[in-house]
């Protein structure tokens, strides 16, 4: 029978590798970008795991506005890269040492 | 097993298959296809778990248009992303860590999760059993409907505004003017008259205009 | 039902968010060149939302959309703070964006549409509101740090920014999820009834990751990374804002979500207690030592922000009503100092471009003696020495540390506060016994001097001024949260 902890197990893991990826991929900032939107799908299965076994639509509302908002902030990432990318010619954030004493 | 069993196996493994591949692929295009596949079995989580509506919205928002966006930006950039994975070995260790760390922290948590003893729920809703047995009930998508616009308009409201502000910010951020490129005016086409444009002539045979 | 609500104790929000949309609609269909006319308008109707929230209904305690949105003392006093940072900052703005062919009329929408996200943020009692609060006013900050677009510096502190604000969402939101689970519940309210011994756990998981991403956004060590960096790439007056108006909405939502949703009589205390000492003794000592070797003004500011955030989170770990309380003051006179010293910041300018090295102080006595005073003043009062306004912001959050018997966080104060002295002294030293460089220019405009003279006056006169005022207006605020 599958229950809570299966589908919490999954969105742990899946998180776990989101963390993990932005710290792997430093340089590589559009692969940060997608590692932060595999965060957020964590939360989201989170969301509705405990929002199906506690009968509380809440939970599914909150995964709704997380949904949406991750989308907002999806393309704000996505314009400000390009734009990033604009100045530079490239994208490697580990390099961006502009600013550094 | 069940067929929901066999299902949750499959959706859960290419879940994370394809989470790992998002962030290990050598190629960015691979990695936003992966990303598109772990959208798609994550919807089928949530469909097995009885979130038809958040599905269907992950599989049309996000595979449709978020990942396609992402597509896009790979494609304009012209990097060398073999350069950006140089550093890829070096970070390893660190990331590996940190994800092991956070994993076993969170196992420990999902571990002691029972029923809390006098949860406080807002919107009741039925869940698995109760809904086969009750057929004539809400759908999930009606469910979300009926509270989405009276109990959480306040939610919803806030999301248009966070929306228009992501549109504001692609705008001023990537959008430039360009002096003379010749563009369409609709306005202007559909405000245009017959009068305008043609000219009735009554030409006489034989002697032109 | 809740659509018969009585929406009118929501109306400043209402009317932040149809008068920046209004604004927004005069720049694209009218005139984009009527910038000058938007700053004025975003002005005038934050001007207008801090008289609705001081006088209208909204300044009557009441609780709509499920507890999602509440108007009391605490949201009152918060808002009306944030409003007043917000107007200084738009005004701040005005003279140096049209020098860097900057001014745009998105610019002060932006800032409207960010006041309205810290506006909802302040006033919500539910994690579903907090976290749209928290994200409309950052969308709208990633935006603005980005906003200069043709420059390698700006464009980088926008991309560093983003990431880090993403991943600091993406932690709070699953400590959110987890308390969530664990509770049942997403109303503080509710969160604080269903805790009970069998979800302890996992309640203290969900807090540390919530504690977590809120630190990120007070920019409290160790999650400060961003701050140097964003605050030196990012359009001076766009920085000025990020130093004054967010800081104070994320430290009040810490304050409430802490006290409200994990009160002390759940035992919750303890727990969180223990974790904002660790990051308040942190940010202290990150604040203290790494401003040390700073040479750009932009980031000793931003080090000397990480120090005060610790001291304000001193206010926070008492977790009584004396603390909250101080916390309040700490930030207000705080974002006072802060206000004042960019504005001293934006008359740092030589004709080829903006001066941001300390070393370009020097012998500022000589040059620009009045310039020469207020920094000093405001240095002084940063560092904390007495008579100056940031003397008593830190006299109150060490006696209410005292008094809740954290002695151990009072010592590292103390002492993070004598290194941190000599920083601030360094500038001091700078601008009156150096050689002197070469003038700054003297047309910074009547806003930026206003807006200096003004903050200096009171950080000098603070005590006689608005010292006793602040501190009654502070407590009672602080009470509705207990």
């Amino acid at each position: 029978m599958i229950g809570l902890g299966h589908y919490l197990t999954v969105a742990a893991i899946l998180f776990a590798i989101g963390a993990c990826g932005i710290f792997i991929n430093r340089k590589n900032v559009i692969i940060i970008l997608m590692s932060i939107e595999l965060m957020l799908l964590a939360v989201n299965i989170n969301l509705v795991a405990f929002s199906q076994f506690l009968g509380d639509l809440v939970g599914q509302v909150f995964a709704f506005m997380v949904l949406t908002v991750a989308a907002a902030e999806a393309a704000i990432g996505l314009a400000i890269l390009v734009t990033f990318f604009r100045n530079r010619g490239d994208i490697a954030v580990d390099d961006a040492n502009l600013m550094k004493n | 097993m069940t067929f929901a069993g066999i299902a949750f196996w499959a959706f859960a493994i290419s879940t994370v298959t394809f989470g790992l591949l998002v962030i290990l692929a050598r190629n960015p295009v691979h990695s936003v296809l992966c990303l598109i596949t772990t959208f798609i079995s994550v919807a089928g989580l949530f469909v097995l778990m009885g979130a038809e509506y958040l599905a269907f919205l992950l599989i049309i928002v996000y595979v449709g248009a978020v990942a396609v966006l992402f597509l896009f930006v790979v494609m304009m950039l012209d990097v060398d992303f073999a350069e950006l994975k140089s550093g890829f070995a070096e970070y390893l260790p660190y990331g590996v860590i940190v994800g092991v760390v956070l994993l076993v922290n969170i196992g420990l948590v999902v571990a002691a999760w029972q029923l809390p003893t006098d949860p406080q729920l807002a919107q009741p809703y039925l869940t698995g059993a109760e809904m086969t047995a009750n057929l004539e009930g809400p759908n999930n998508a009606e469910a979300l409907g009926m509270v989405l616009y009276t109990d959480y308009i306040h939610y919803f409201q806030i999301a248009g505004m966070v929306l228009l502000v992501a549109m504001i910010g692609a705008i001023i951020l990537t959008f430039r003017e360009r002096k003379g490129i010749k563009k369409q005016n609709p306005g202007d086409q559909a405000a245009r008259k017959r009068e305008d444009a043609v000219e009735v002539v009554s030409v006489q045979t034989g002697k032109g205009i | 039902m809740q659509l018969g609500d009585n929406i009118s104790f929501a109306f400043p929000e209402i009317w932040l968010a149809i008068s920046a949309m209004a604004l927004l609609m005069i720049g694209v269909f009218i005139d984009s060149k009527y910038h000058r006319f938007i700053s004025f308008g975003a002005i005038f109707s934050i001007f207008v939302a801090l008289f609705l929230v001081n006088f209208g209904t909204a300044s009557e305690n009441a609780s709509l959309f499920n507890g999602a949105f509440v108007t009391d003392g605490f949201g009152q006093f918060s808002k009306s703070v944030i409003y007043v940072a917000a107007i200084f900052a738009i005004i701040l703005s005005d003279r140096f964006m049209e020098r860097e062919r900057l001014a745009r009329f998105e610019y002060p929408v932006l800032i409207l549409l960010s006041v309205l996200g810290m506006s909802l943020m302040v006033a919500s009692t539910d994690l579903i509101s907090v976290y749209m609060g928290i994200e409309l006013q950052s969308l709208a900050l990633y935006i603005l740090a980005t906003f200069n677009r043709d420059s390698r510096r700006s464009t980088e502190a926008g991309l560093k920014y983003f990431v880090l604000g993403a991943l600091s969402s993406g932690l709070m939101l699953y400590g959110m999820s987890l308390i969530y689970g664990f509770t049942g519940a997403t109303t503080f309210e509710a969160i604080a009834a269903g805790a009970d011994e069998a979800n302890r756990i996992g309640l203290i998981f969900g807090m540390v990751f919530l504690i977590s991403g809120l630190s990120f956004k007070v920019s409290a060590a160790p999650f400060h990374m961003w701050t140097p960096d964003v605050y030196e790439g990012s359009p001076t007056p766009v920085t000025a804002f990020f130093a004054a108006a967010p800081k104070f909405a994320a430290m009040a939502i810490f304050a409430r979500v802490l006290v409200e949703a994990f009160p002390a009589a759940t035992d919750a205390l303890s727990d969180w207690q223990q974790v904002i000492v660790l990051v308040s003794i942190l940010s202290m000592v990150v604040g203290a030592f790494s401003a040390i070797a700073q040479k750009n003004i932009k980031r000793l500011m931003a080090y000397s922000s990480i120090g005060h955030m610790g001291y304000a989170l001193m206010g926070l770990a008492a977790g009584t009503s004396q603390g909250i309380s101080s916390v309040l003051v700490y930030m207000t006179i705080y974002l006072i100092m802060t206000i004042g010293t960019f504005a001293c910041i934006l008359m740092m300018r030589r004709p080829e471009g903006m001066a941001e090295n300390i070393s370009d102080l020097s012998g500022l006595s000589q040059t620009r003696p009045g310039l020469a005073i207020m920094f000093s003043a405001l240095m002084f009062s940063l560092a904390g020495i007495p008579i100056f306004l940031g003397f008593f912001a830190k006299l109150y959050v060490f006696m209410a540390a005292v008094n809740a018997g954290l002695f151990v966080l009072v010592v590292v104060g103390a002492l993070s506060s004598v290194i941190a002295t000599y920083y601030y002294l360094r500038v001091v030293k700078i601008i009156w016994m150096d050689e002197p460089a070469p003038e700054f220019e003297r047309d910074a405009g009547p806003g930026v001097k206003g807006v200096a003279i003004l903050s200096t006056v009171l950080i000098v006169a603070g005590i006689v001024v608005i010292m006793p005022f602040l501190n009654i207006a502070a407590e009672a605020a602080a009470a509705t949260l207990f």
